[in-house]
């Protein structure tokens, strides 16, 4: 019995170490805080690789393009535990990004940077992940840092005539990060910030917060996430009369806020995200692809998982023989001008392109994800208030 | 592909031992002393953030940092936790075991507060990273340009030198400094043990009002006991603090992730034997670990087998299932092994001293 089960794990560790393909490790956050989340987004990377090996496989001989999936759990811990066992017993090429700011800024630093292997994250938006290298160039992601969002809010906030405002933000590393750019970046062109105060998540009431904010300023920036406190605190601001204005980021837009506070109450609500494009051949094509596949196209990140599984594969290519050290270099070479446009999905055109030798310049989903020097990209956003008891959302130029 | 494994291996001995740590500061505590922490994480996060704070270089983000020398990091480390507790156990150390329970529980989640909240000196829930790792940092440019490796060499040749390492050369090392101060540890408290004061604890634990009864200082060898444990997790928190790099304290020091954990590897190690408790560590650690590549391997079997069904599902659900697997393996263990896997062997008895 004991000799059965012990050959039965023998063997699954075995069939984990076949060569015979192109691996990626694809540390997710499956289990953790934020699972709902998290699963559109690896069907959108399983659909990358789908599309890849449907139209010929990487390299010549037609490889398949294989993503290992891992369990990060939002957590430095599992993080740097998954990321080691990608790294040396999977043999990946490079790290398809985890999904949480601390989780891929831990697995960067303990494990894939030490070993020289690229990491390229879907949604980690901390601004800490621009300045984290130190002489290499292994840090790549494309989803736009909160630093560009916290700035297009503020001047969003001062283009609707506001020129003092409250800021409260959740205690957590996304809303604390987004709200500090916010206020420096409101102060530098002129606004006054009245008050800035972190509020705990998840609490049964808000009222003391709410009343001492509320004393300084009618206008208030909200950064929290709207299951873990938001709408209770913004129902508290408006049960008080304390606010009259809102501000927010991605945390907050939902259907739920809408749901909750009732749409006749949210006449001064904008909320930002980080949004595509949707006018773009690039989304079109991707839309039709999630579309064939069931995937919901528009939700938070989904479209940078599919430009990231589908980036790392052209890299990949582009490298020629499957090297670490190279995916680096190529990554920054397939992404941005000169070369041949490749939309989503256009994988046989890319890899017959590459084969000849020519350039290629991919136009993803979410941006055109041109790399700048710290690997990061410009992100698009939308800002979204509520018109006849639902979102509309338009985009900010 | 061979050497990745012992890489891997060498990974699964570094975090082993560092929880195998921790639960020989539990040891002391619940082992020896019969003290109900639940307030692991707590020390574990003083000795982290006092370790983190004092090592790392000067950043505009936190406190600091004040690049002070690892080993003072790591000693200071224990200083502080030992304080912390020396302060907690004067208040709290009369309560009896449940009420203390809920005593650390409660400690617990202050420190973390603290840490969370003075954002001026921790950087709040942004947490601190670059934290200088054992060995590792040597090849960083303000340690190899200072004493001592500035003594044998110019900054530009040890430059070069490292340059010329393969890029895994810290991993033994490192590995094998945390297997060190386990052993040293381990070696201090098995003296402890055998020795009067050992017996005196276990005393202690098993009959307090006969203790008492006999002139025995029960209070002060309780804070005592408390204090020597939390200096052993502080220190242990700060060589977490290295091998993650990145310390923030909601996900890092969950209390799932470090108390529970401990606790598990300790009962199921078997409280009170030394090497029942870094058994334990070893063990849970691995399963915690290695469960993953095996379940990730018998997906992709299934998927083999029944080719053409979509399992994409059955990979994103791998996680919960592994989590199951794990606590279901507990349930199995703990029945076959109700007083853990090597259980206490009391040092007045014959097969307890050597």
């Amino acid at each position: 019995m004991k000799r059965t089960i012990f050959t039965t794990a023998a063997a699954m560790l075995c069939s984990t170490a076949v060569m015979a393909e192109v691996s990626v490790g694809n540390p997710m956050a499956l289990t953790g805080p934020i699972p709902d989340l998290v699963a559109p987004m690896a069907q959108a990377v399983d659909l990358a690789a789908a599309n890849v090996n449907a139209q010929g496989g990487m390299f010549a001989g037609g490889e398949s393009y294989k993503i290992i999936r891992a369990d990060s759990a939002c957590d430095p811990v599992a993080a740097v535990d998954a990321v080691t066992k990608l790294i040396n017993v999977n043999s990946v090429s490079a790290i398809l990004g985890p999904v949480c700011s601390g989780a891929t800024i831990a697995q960067a630093e303990s494990v894939s940077f030490p070993a020289g292997v690229t990491t390229l994250s879907v949604s980690a938006s901390s601004p800490a992940i621009s300045t984290m290298e130190d002489g290499t160039d292994l840090m790549f992601r494309t989803a736009a840092s909160d630093a560009y969002q916290g700035v297009a809010l503020a001047n969003l906030a001062l283009a609707q005539g506001i020129t003092e405002i409250a800021v409260s933000y959740a205690n957590d590393d996304y809303n604390a990060a987004i709200a500090a750019v916010f206020s420096a970046a409101f102060a530098a062109a002129g606004g006054t910030v009245t008050a800035n105060e972190a509020h705990e998540p998840s609490k049964a009431s808000y009222r003391s917060e709410v009343a001492t904010l509320g004393s300084t300023s009618d206008n208030l920036a909200l950064f929290a996430y709207y299951g873990s406190g938001g709408i209770t605190l913004m129902r508290n601001a408006l049960e008080t009369g304390a606010f009259d204005t809102f501000l927010g980021a991605d945390g907050m837009l939902s259907d739920e806020v809408i749901a909750q506070i009732g749409a006749e109450n949210m006449g001064n609500v904008t909320f930002t995200t980080s949004a595509s494009d949707s006018t773009t051949p690039a989304f079109a094509a991707w839309a039709a692809l999630a579309e064939g596949a069931g995937i919901p196209a528009s939700d938070p990140f989904v479209p940078n998982s599919y430009d990231a599984a589908f980036m790392l594969a052209l890299a990949i290519e582009k490298t020629g023989d499957d090297n670490r050290a190279s995916v680096s270099a190529a990554l920054r070479s397939i992404s941005s001008a000169p070369g041949e446009v490749i939309l989503p999905g256009e994988w046989a055109k890319a890899k017959a392109i590459l084969a000849a030798g020519g350039d290629i310049n991919y136009e993803g989903a979410a941006g055109n994800q041109d790399f700048d020097e710290n690997g990061d990209v410009a992100g698009l956003f939308s800002q979204s208030s509520v018109v006849d008891g639902a979102w509309s959302a338009t985009l900010i130029k | 592909m061979d050497f990745g494994i012992l890489l891997y291996v060498l990974s699964l001995l570094t975090v082993g031992g560092i929880y195998a740590i921790f639960a020989l500061g539990l040891n002391v505590q619940w082992g020896f002393a019969g003290l109900f922490n639940v307030g692991i994480v707590g020390f574990a996060a003083v000795g982290a953030y006092t370790y983190a704070l004092l090592t790392t270089a000067g950043s505009t983000y936190h406190l600091g940092g004040f690049g002070f020398p690892l080993p003072f990091g790591m000693l200071v480390a224990m200083i502080t936790a030992a304080i912390v507790a020396g302060l907690i156990g004067l208040i709290c150390i009369r309560l009896r075991s449940d009420y203390l329970a809920i005593a650390t529980i409660g400690i617990a989640e202050i420190i973390k507060l603290i840490f969370k909240n003075e954002t001026e000196i921790t950087n709040g829930p942004r947490g601190i990273n670059k934290i200088p790792r054992f060995w590792e940092h040597f090849s960083e440019e303000r340690f190899y340009s200072s004493w001592p490796l500035s003594w044998f060499g110019t900054p530009e040749a040890w430059d070069a030198f490292f340059n010329s390492l393969p890029n895994w050369w810290w991993q033994p090392f490192f590995a094998s400094t945390v297997l060190l101060i386990m052993y040293v540890i381990y070696r201090m408290l098995e003296r402890a043990r055998i020795a009067p004061w050992g017996r005196m604890m276990t005393a202690i634990r098993e009959n307090e009002p006969a203790a008492r009864a006999s002139g025995k200082n029960v209070t002060a060898r309780r804070i005592e006991a408390f204090v020597i444990g939390a200096a052993i997790m502080g220190l242990a928190g700060a060589l977490f603090a290295q091998h993650l790099r990145l310390i923030e304290p909601t996900n890092t020091f969950d209390p799932a992730k470090v108390t529970f954990l401990v606790w598990v590897m300790l009962i199921l190690g078997g409280s009170g034997n030394n090497r029942g408790a870094m058994l334990g560590a070893f063990l849970i650690w691995t399963i915690w670990s290695a469960s993953e590549l095996i379940i990730t391997g018998a997906i992709d079997l299934l998927i083999d087998i029944f080719d053409g069904v979509d399992m994409g599902s059955l990979r994103t659900r791998a996680g919960f299932l592994r989590m199951m697997l794990i606590g279901l393996l507990l349930q199995v263990i703990l029945q076959k092994f109700p007083r853990g896997i090597l259980p206490e062997v009391r040092p007045a008895s014959p097969k307890g001293i050597k």
